[in-house]
């Protein structure tokens, strides 16, 4: 034990123990990008791509540059101009390959390959940490990946089985608010629709009042623009609006229960900042009050499948609203209610 | 030669740290999350009657979709949701 002691030989051995299991977990991890990789392919093939891997490849390493952040002046019109660059580039190259291919199954497809991509990082990222470690004998680096190896497993597995919801098209958790809405508008008299930005907006009356419904158009897999299009709307009508309440799926703490629903202020929407600025700089304008709808539930279930007490949260979110109407707003008022997430398997 | 000296020190703590084994394996065991199996449902609701059905989600189907005919007024039946759930 001594001798083990200042030889340093123990901790030789425990770095070799760690390599050894963190090498094992990368194997999974490219066992379970092999299997992603050759069930996108099959789902090309089957659309009429003679070789997907020209697709595959060009879209699972398509990367964005963040804008600057030193000089922060405009950063939110850079960083949306680069966002939306990338979401027409990575349409542009489907579209190319599938010239033919409609709007419902191109969104699939898109979904898809950003999961692989996510994947496919996760997988290089590891692999550069684990060689570099080993490489420099580096027992901090080492001990660092193998403690966080676990919680990067499950979120591997949870891409890896969001993959199947995506390529047949399943309403996920994330899908919490834009079922809300169309709930919502499924018990009102729709007056007009129109899609701007990907974006649906519908004029509807209920409960008295007029309602302006925002979602992203589905029922493919989109999140649309609503921040953009919200701000769009409240402009239009010179801020003659009286109350914005944004409906979206939040991320639980562990412990809380899947399916809880809480109230509160401000903008629930989680994109990297481009639309929640949007919201708050429109209704911050014209002084238009701004409430948030949150429907709680984990990662996993946030990109999978959607869960039955998820769809039932939504159900109860309904009477939330009827609530928060007749509370904050007089008969006839006008007011925007937006369902946030991806509209995967929800019309509208 | 190495010698050990069995008195009543080395026992406990010999069985001290058997205890803390065991409790560490099954401690480990214990945490592991039990694999959840799960089945997609879709409810279909009746436009007219509102009778409703549970059926195995099918590739392509979306919430709002009419999908057969009411067995007992034989109006559209529509998905009203489609969710996962555990398989019992």
């Amino acid at each position: 034990m001594f001798l083990l002691l200042i030889t340093g030989l123990n901790q030789k051995i425990q770095l070799k123990i760690w390599i050894l299991d963190i090498r094992m977990k990368l194997n999974t991890i490219q066992n379970i990008l092999e299997e992603d990789k050759a069930k996108v392919r099959a789902i090309l093939r089957n659309l009429g791509v003679n070789v997907p891997d020209a697709i595959l490849g060009r879209v699972i390493d398509f990367f964005t540059i963040e804008p600057v952040d030193v000089e922060p002046t405009d950063i939110i019109k850079r960083m949306d101009h680069l966002l939306r660059t990338t979401e027409t580039s990575v349409r542009g190259i489907i579209e190319g390959a599938l010239p033919s291919i409609g709007r419902y199954e191109r969104s699939l497809i898109e979904s898809s390959l950003s999961i692989i991509s996510a994947l496919n990082i996760v997988y290089k990222v590891i692999r550069h940490y684990l060689i570099t470690g080993e490489r420099e004998n580096n027992f901090i680096l080492i001990m660092q990946l193998e403690y966080l190896m676990p919680q990067i497993m499950r979120i591997v597995q949870t891409y890896h089985e969001a993959l199947e919801s995506f390529t047949q098209g399943r309403p996920v958790g994330d899908g919490a608010g834009p079922l809300v809405v169309y709930n919502i508008l499924e018990k009102s008299e729709v007056k007009s629709r129109k899609v701007i930005d990907d974006t649906s907006i519908i004029e509807a009356h209920y409960k008295g009042r007029r309602l302006i419904l925002v979602k992203a158009e589905g029922p493919g897999s989109n999140v649309g623009h609503p921040g953009a299009v919200i701000s769009k709307i409240i402009d239009e009508l010179k801020g003659g609006v009286d109350l914005v309440i944004t409906i979206d799926a939040a991320l639980k703490l562990e412990g809380e229960e899947t399916g809880s629903i809480a109230e509160g202020v401000g903008a629930a929407i989680g994109d990297p900042g481009p639309e929640k600025i949007a919201i708050e700089r429109a209704t911050s304008k014209y002084s238009i009050p701004l409430r948030a709808m949150i429907i709680k539930m984990d990662l996993k279930e946030a990109i999978t499948t959607m869960r039955k007490e998820i769809y039932e949260a939504c159900e109860r979110t309904l009477s939330y609203i009827d609530k928060i109407l007749e509370e904050n707003t007089p008969p006839n008022a006008t007011v925007i209610i937006a369902g946030i997430g991806n509209t995967m398997g929800i019309p509208g | 030669m190495f010698t050990m000296e069995i008195d009543i020190t080395n026992i406990i703590l010999i069985i001290a740290f058997i205890i803390i084994v065991i409790y560490l394996i099954y401690d480990s065991y214990a945490r592991k999350p039990r694999k959840r199996v799960q089945v997609v449902r879709e409810l279909l609701v009746c436009t007219s009657c509102k009778f409703t059905v549970e059926k195995d989600f099918e590739p392509g189907d979306f919430i709002g979709m009419i999908k057969g005919k009411c067995p007992s007024c034989g109006s559209n039946l529509k998905v009203k949701a489609i969710y996962a759930v555990e398989k019992k």
